[in-house]
């Protein structure tokens, strides 16, 4: 059994994942990030290269956070990376296939547990109206909101389905949804139903489940409890969950370099029983590979004593 | 009381609400700074506390803007300038590649409600036309923001490039949003890293003396 699993099982302590995706990973091998984000093929060199140079204890398949946006409609402009432009159009671009072609691809090729990142329905639906307008119309206009989460559920359902057939694990990332934008209130009330949705038909077919949320998320962690994930990827570990959490070095930490800040903050982390150590977001295009492989170094030895 | 209630309509985010009541004083000869500042500025206050302590999120504080913005609209072109250039000009945009602009909008709304005169760049904003700004404009402060690991070098990018222009001892510059931090701020050579609205509205007040 792998060691995600184990430790997701309380059966070994630590794993590890400094969250390096496709922006990094490409930079890593000078390989231009906008084609890797559009080449399931490029994609996942780009990734087995990273997991390769870090020896992680699995895999993301992440390009960035649009894809679902763009195959629904949204514009998204590729320089120097994937900026979304603007609500959903009529311009739609589907790199889903790519990202399943990556997934394949990884499956065949890395001895660790590849995840797929997707979105959460809440935070897709927000960027198919427009983050502001989608925030307003949480408070002004209940409905026209749920009709716009559900045509994301559906989405999202679809193209879950299709990732399950592989066999991936699954990260969905519900960035909008977190504390630093809405109500513990509105959490409950927009987003919750639709990731619970997306983790049973995960946890039906035995994949790990993984929800991550940037920000703040103190005042939402019994409810991230209630979604039965095996994994909860949050910036401020500190909170007691059920929920086996992922994180505990800052990005800036790690992107700073500092080796005494790196050290401090993952003795701190490796206070928790089980974790999941990781950065509390994904590590920064340009973040220097030695600051990754002292996290890995550092972490490694604490593990071991 | 009349300036109580326009408070009161801004905190519960009553667009129409705040239009009606400010035309009725306005109609009634109140001085317009007089509603600006007991009522509108004092709601957005009040919006700007609730924030910070977890009682209003990001929709509540954009609604209760655009009530802000209902009576500001209305009372603004009435008033003189001069208070809002005597408080000083603040330059304000997100970075290049970056259209995250919520976080920027609500810091601008809590800049002009407390009086400094704010140029709004947008967003994604490339680092040449922050620094043709600055030379235009010659603000106090220039502020940025960044929502995402992949944009937030740019605002490096804007430091030297001011610096390149000498330019950089003309202007103060304020950084903000998710991935960064006081840390960041420090090392890219900025003056200050606000956490949230509130934060770089006192912050703003610190670097420039107000």
């Amino acid at each position: 059994m792998n060691k995600i699993s184990r430790v997701i099982r309380r059966e070994e302590k630590l794993a590890v994942f400094p969250i390096a995706c496709a922006d990094h990973c490409a930079h890593l091998l000078n390989m231009n990030y906008s084609e890797v984000a559009s080449d399931g093929t490029k994609l996942a060199r780009a990734l087995e290269h990273g997991y390769r140079i870090y020896q992680y204890d699995m895999v993301l398949v992440f390009s960035d956070p649009y894809v679902e946006a763009q195959a629904l409609g949204c514009p998204v402009k590729f320089s120097p990376s994937p900026t979304l432009l603007g609500p959903r159009s009529n311009q739609s671009i589907d790199r889903t296939e790519e990202i399943i072609k990556a997934a394949e691809i990884l499956k065949r090729k890395v001895d660790v547990p590849v995840f797929v990142s997707i979105k959460g329905p809440f935070s897709l639906a927000s960027f198919l109206v427009g983050i502001e307008e989608f925030l307003k119309n949480l408070l002004a206009n209940e409905e026209t909101t749920s009709n716009t989460i559900n045509t994301a559920l559906e989405f999202q359902i679809k193209y879950l389905e299709r990732l399950l057939k592989l066999g991936v694990n699954i990260f969905i990332g519900d960035p909008v949804a977190s504390s630093s934008v809405i109500s513990p209130k509105l959490f409950e009330r927009f987003a919750f139903e639709p990731l619970l949705k997306l983790i049973k038909k995960i946890k039906e077919k035995e994949l790990i489940a993984g929800v991550h949320v940037c920000g703040d998320t103190k005042p939402i962690i019994p409810i991230l409890d209630e979604l039965g994930a095996d994994i909860l990827s949050i910036e401020d570990i500190t909170p007691k969950t059920r929920t086996l959490k992922m994180g505990g070095v800052s990005t800036e930490t790690i992107f700073s370099g500092n080796q005494t800040k790196i050290e401090e903050e993952i003795k701190q982390a490796l206070i928790e029983s089980y974790l999941i150590l990781a950065t509390s977001c994904d590590v920064p295009m340009e973040t220097d590979s030695k600051n990754i492989k002292l996290m890995m170094e550092i972490a490694g030895a604490y593990s071991n004593d | 009381m009349d300036f109580d209630n326009i408070k009161k309509a801004v905190v519960d985010m009553e667009v129409e609400k705040v239009k009606d009541l400010v035309t009725k004083l306005l109609k009634n000869k109140r001085l317009p700074e007089e509603i600006l500042e007991k009522g509108l500025i004092a709601g957005m206050k009040e919006v700007g506390r609730l924030f910070s302590c977890k009682e209003y999120f990001v929709p509540e504080v954009l609604m209760a803007s655009e009530a802000f913005y209902a009576g500001f609209d209305l009372v603004s072109p009435l008033i003189k300038t001069k208070q809002m250039k005597e408080k000083g000009k603040i330059i304000i945009g997100v970075v290049e590649g970056d259209i995250h602009d919520i976080g920027k909008n609500i810091v601008k709304v809590m800049l002009e409600a407390s009086g400094y005169q704010v140029v709004d760049l947008g967003k994604d904003v490339p680092t040449e036309i922050f620094v043709d700004s600055v030379t235009r404009e010659n603000p106090k402060i220039l502020a940025m923001s960044a929502l995402m690991t992949t944009t937030m070098m740019k605002m490096k990018d804007v430091v030297k490039s001011l610096e390149h222009k000498k330019l950089r001892n003309k202007v103060k510059v304020i950084i903000g949003g998710a991935p960064v931090n006081e840390d960041f701020a420090k090392r890219i050579g900025a003056d200050g890293y606000g956490e949230d609205a509130s934060a770089a509205v006192s912050l703003v007040e610190a670097l420039i003396g107000e």
